[in-house]
């Protein structure tokens, strides 16, 4: 019994040692060393970082991006911010000027600004413009040889401050691969990577970089990144806007989205990328200092990436644009969104995202034009579009959100949207049945007397809030008779994506630039020449494989016309027109990312009142912010 | 002698071609995924982008170039058992080009030291406490400790490791709750970086210590409760030997036997990592490791981590089998 007792108090001894030795620890989720007053903590999404002491990405998928690199370290030549910007949407960066093409769009020349410099102290020149692109041609494996060989016949760098790009074939849009819209052809230092033999296995660590931090510090098990102000920070592009405020800047991986509310509650993680709603109400209620874009509800940044139900229109059941509507309009968009988003997005009824310049470009000029839009059933015409859905969501949210709620038209229209298409299982039975469906027993059956079957293909738990709305959609469709599944295809989705392998999925094939009104950005990959054979990859974004000659000639007309030609709104109105009378997808909202900023150490992060940035931490324009940052009294 | 010589033989034959038939079998899973690398990799590089189709497409074919996925499916098995002879994973296809063995020696160490110490930990206490616990089966503080592994033994891990990080990373938030080490330290042998490492360790061991333990509790309780009713531990008792004699030279030796196997096969196992701990606690390792692998299509991660695992518990059975002959005079090697 001795023995026994001796062994007991042993044990609690060390569970006592070990609790009381910690005990005395303050919680480590802060970079050690380092003034907190000075270093502003950024969640880096990517998580854990396998590849961490790898710093070229110019190399395809090796290392991190969003780790401070993209967004604190490297530049190119121009910036459209998804939101106002500090100075308009669009930023000369590298650049001085906006891009002068031709008139045939076959060269492009750039004019750069001088005396900005390398971390190193090198001056940046054209030379590393050209370096970029040779380097890239000349190396095939890299992240960016594709693009530029099928682009650049050759590139030229007459003097230190200019660059002709002379290219195989007409393109207006080819300077909008040296543009960031989250990422883009970052330049690289010539000096650096011309005495390299394979670039594309060249670690480029530590980074000479040309924005206005340089490395400090990193995690070798890839957990944490610390960036440090340069000290002539002036002599980098983001030194027009002034000084940057934080002197350190920490990129982490703080786990799951449960730690991330938990380490902002603890005032360790200033900038959480994205987390559940549910995480942003915790912290709207209980942080002191954090809060998200909107003030109140709905909270997140709505992206310029518009979330649908994309249809595979190879699959023989969905070639029929009657089907597609039909199963648009067999769809509660205001239980999907609360499903999803628990009300907290904006909803848009057409295929442009609610957000950025759009509203003003496309959706509130277009508002007539979808209230009048009819759809013959064949026994019946319907406008199908409802303007007050939006209004409907915050009535149904008042009762719980309160105050929160906005009241006003506008403010309405700003963070939750305009109409969307009123459920109508009438209509959408008759549309089945002109297109030869037939119902039996309450389960609809295809032409060739098959019960309708529909695989809604979701991310399961990598994408929880499009699993949700998928979900609900599901259970919609099966009420109105549909043999509706989900189809979790959680980490195989971009396989079987790019393969065809899917009925419908919940995500995106649109995404804009958000600040500048111009849809080529997704629209261009939408031409019918890149529209694979089933079975066959999809080459980027049209995932609906949908093609349509009225498509083409639109997409064929954008690219004669010049980036900023005014012409473009209208022809991407024409692009609205077609897509909602042939629903290859189905709109639902904008992907709204809830981005939470805690105010207890760092002022003036970018909001809905004052959108000078993205906050959106992995974007290369969220840099933007750090010129505004002051620290917190 | 010789017969156990021969025995030796056999054993060291049956684990090459349980490791060889491991291997193999990974080898098939690995490369049956519905996930293309390839297809990763592009969507990774082109999924915020407005890379041209054409572009896309050229890109393809360089990766599959790159990633040496070209060729037929006998020239790429051949190409594999090549490089695992040689002890080479090759590159890991979604942290291209670093080689699968750096990545893995990068995460191992944290593995290692996390679980063999938890292992270890759980299994002396667990045996020990479980030992006296079927000893003394009416001590009341053994009786209550027996609720309390019971109690403990069937909550999910998972549970246990989301309330203790609720305890102490939010309500009273004195120990760490992510990553192995406190950012901006030297990683190294040198004071700040042991006690950190320490420090953040404690919450994953005792989340995996209280878990383990009740599992070798119950285990070792059943076991001495079952011997205590044997002749000798009756008749020892009768004849007046000490009982602490008893207890651990008659009772708990002769339990342990199974319980030493148990604990072979665990710390054999933990190659795997223990994927929810990482994941919880943010944790490096080799888990983590494995799950990323897994989620990218990278066939060489996957089976570089696995790989180890398999020679890992195939190692730790072999060892135990080739000493118990000579330990445990009821195991006779067939002559």
């Amino acid at each position: 019994m001795t023995s026994m007792r001796a062994w007991l108090a042993a044990a609690a001894m060390v569970t006592a040692l070990s609790l009381t030795g910690a005990g005395s620890a303050e919680a480590q989720g802060i970079p050690q060393n380092i003034p907190r007053k000075e270093l502003l903590i950024l969640e880096n999404p990517e998580g854990t970082i396998k590849n961490a002491g790898w710093f070229n990405i110019w190399a395809i998928n090796a290392g991190s991006q969003s780790n401070g690199l993209q967004q604190a370290a490297l530049d190119t030549l121009w910036y459209i911010d998804p939101e106002k910007g500090i100075d308009g949407a669009w930023d000369n960066s590298l650049a001085a000027a906006k891009p002068e093409y031709n008139a045939d769009f076959t060269e492009m020349r750039v004019k750069l600004r001088r005396g900005l410099f390398w971390s190193d102290g090198v001056e940046f020149t054209s030379a590393d413009v050209k370096a970029t692109v040779d380097i890239q041609i000349k190396h095939p494996n890299m992240r960016f040889s594709a693009v530029l060989a099928n682009n650049v016949a050759s590139v030229e760098a007459p003097d230190a401050e200019t660059v002709i790009f002379k290219l195989k074939r007409p393109n207006s849009r080819f300077h909008t691969n040296f543009t960031v819209r989250w990422g883009a052809i970052w330049i690289l230092p010539k000096h650096v990577f011309e005495k390299v033999e394979d670039p594309s296995k060249f670690d480029f660590n530590k980074p000479v970089t040309l924005s206005a931090y340089t490395l400090h510090s990193f995690d070798p098990d890839g957990k944490w990144y610390i960036w440090q102000l340069r000290d002539d920070w002036q002599r980098t592009s983001l030194g027009r806007f002034g000084k940057p405020g934080p002197k350190y800047l920490a990129y982490v991986d703080p786990g799951p989205p449960d730690k991330r509310v938990i380490a902002q509650l603890n005032n360790e993680l200033d900038v959480i990328h994205d987390i559940s709603p549910e995480g942003m109400f915790r912290l709207a209620k209980e942080g002191k200092g954090s809060r998200g874009w909107f003030k109140g509800f709905p909270y997140g940044h709505p992206d310029p990436t518009l979330a649908g139900v994309i249809f595979n229109t190879q699959n023989e059941n969905l070639k029929n644009r009657d089907v597609r509507w039909a199963l648009a309009l067999t769809i509660d968009v205001k239980a999907v969104m609360m499903a999803a988003y628990r009300g907290a997005a904006t909803i848009s009824a057409i295929p442009v995202p609610p957000t950025g310049i759009h509203p003003e470009a496309y959706h509130k000029p277009m508002e007539a034009w979808v209230k009048d839009f009819e759809i013959d059933t064949g026994k019946q015409k319907i406008k199908p579009y409802d303007p007050t859905v939006a209004k409907q969501i915050t009535d149904m949210l008042r009762p719980s959100m309160g105050d929160q709620i906005p009241k006003d038209e506008t403010e309405i229209a700003n963070s939750f949207g305009l109409g969307w298409w009123r459920t109508n299982p009438q209509a959408a039975a008759e549309l089945l049945e002109r297109a030869g469906f037939r119902r039996q027993n309450n389960q609809w059956m295809t032409p060739d007397g098959k019960p309708f079957t529909i695989r809604l293909m979701v991310e399961g738990d990598l994408r929880p809030v499009m699993t949700r709305a998928g979900t609900m959609i599901v259970q919609q469709w099966r009420q109105a008779g549909i043999d509706a599944r989900i189809d979790v295809a959680q980490g195989t989705l971009l396989t079987r994506r790019a393969a065809g392998d899917f009925d419908a999925f919940i995500g995106w094939s649109v995404e804009t630039w958000g600040g500048h009104q111009d849809l080529s950005y997704f629209m261009d990959s939408w031409h019918s020449a890149f529209v694979a054979e089933p079975g066959k990859p999809q080459p980027l974004r049209n995932w609906q494989r949908w093609s349509h000659p009225e498509l083409d000639r639109i997409i064929e007309a954008i690219r004669k016309i010049d980036f900023d030609d005014p012409k473009g709104i209208e022809l991407g109105k024409e692009y609205v027109k077609l897509v909602t009378r042939e629903m290859p997808l189905i709109p639902l909202m904008s992907y709204n990312v809830f981005t939470a900023m805690d105010h207890t150490y760092w002022t003036g992060f970018p909001t809905a009142e004052n959108p000078y940035a993205n906050p959106v931490t992995n974007w290369g324009n969220s840099r933007y912010m750090f010129v505004r940052l002051k620290p917190a009294n | 002698m010789r017969a156990y010589f021969s025995y030796v033989c056999k054993r060291l034959a049956q684990f090459v071609l349980v490791v060889f038939i491991g291997i193999n079998l990974t080898y098939i899973i690995t490369h049956a995924t519905p996930i293309d690398p390839v297809e990763q990799s592009i969507s990774a590089v082109t999924a915020f982008g407005s890379t041209a189709p054409e572009s896309i497409a050229e890109m393809r074919r360089s990766l599959q170039e790159l990633y040496g996925l070209q060729g037929s499916w006998f020239e790429q098995y051949v190409s594999f058992w090549k490089r695992i002879v040689r002890a080479d994973f090759g590159p890991s296809l979604s942290a291209f080009p670093a080689p699968v063995s750096s990545l893995i020696a990068r995460a191992l160490p944290w593995t290692l030291g996390l679980l063999v110490f938890a292992t270890v930990v759980s299994w002396v206490l667990g045996n020990l406490l479980g030992g006296l616990a079927g000893y003394y089966r009416k001590n009341m503080g053994l009786k209550v400790v027996g609720v309390i592994a019971m109690g403990l033994h069937p909550v999910p891990y998972y549970i246990v490791a989301l309330v203790l990080m609720i305890i102490f990373g939010f309500i009273w938030p004195v120990l760490p709750i992510t990553g192995g080490s406190a950012m901006n330290l030297e990683h190294g042998w040198n004071w700040p970086f042991i006690v950190s490492v320490l420090k953040h360790s404690v919450l994953p061991a005792l989340s995996l210590v209280l878990i383990g333990v009740g599992s070798w509790f119950l285990g070792m309780r059943s076991l001495v409760s079952n011997i205590v009713t044997e002749d000798h531990v009756v008749y020892a008792e009768v004849a007046g030997v000490d009982s602490r004699r008893i207890l651990g030279s008659y009772v708990i030796r002769n339990a342990l036997a199974p319980q030493v196997t148990g604990l072979a096969m665990s710390l054999g196992g933990i190659f795997n990592g223990a994927v929810i701990t990482e994941k919880v606690f943010g944790y490096p390792g080799m888990g983590s490791l494995l799950v990323d692998g897994v989620y990218a299509g990278d066939y060489g991660l996957v089976l570089g981590v696995t790989t180890i695992s398999i020679i890992g518990v195939s190692l730790g059975v072999l060892v135990i089998d080739l000493l118990y002959p000579l330990i445990d005079p009821r195991i006779q090697v067939p002559s």
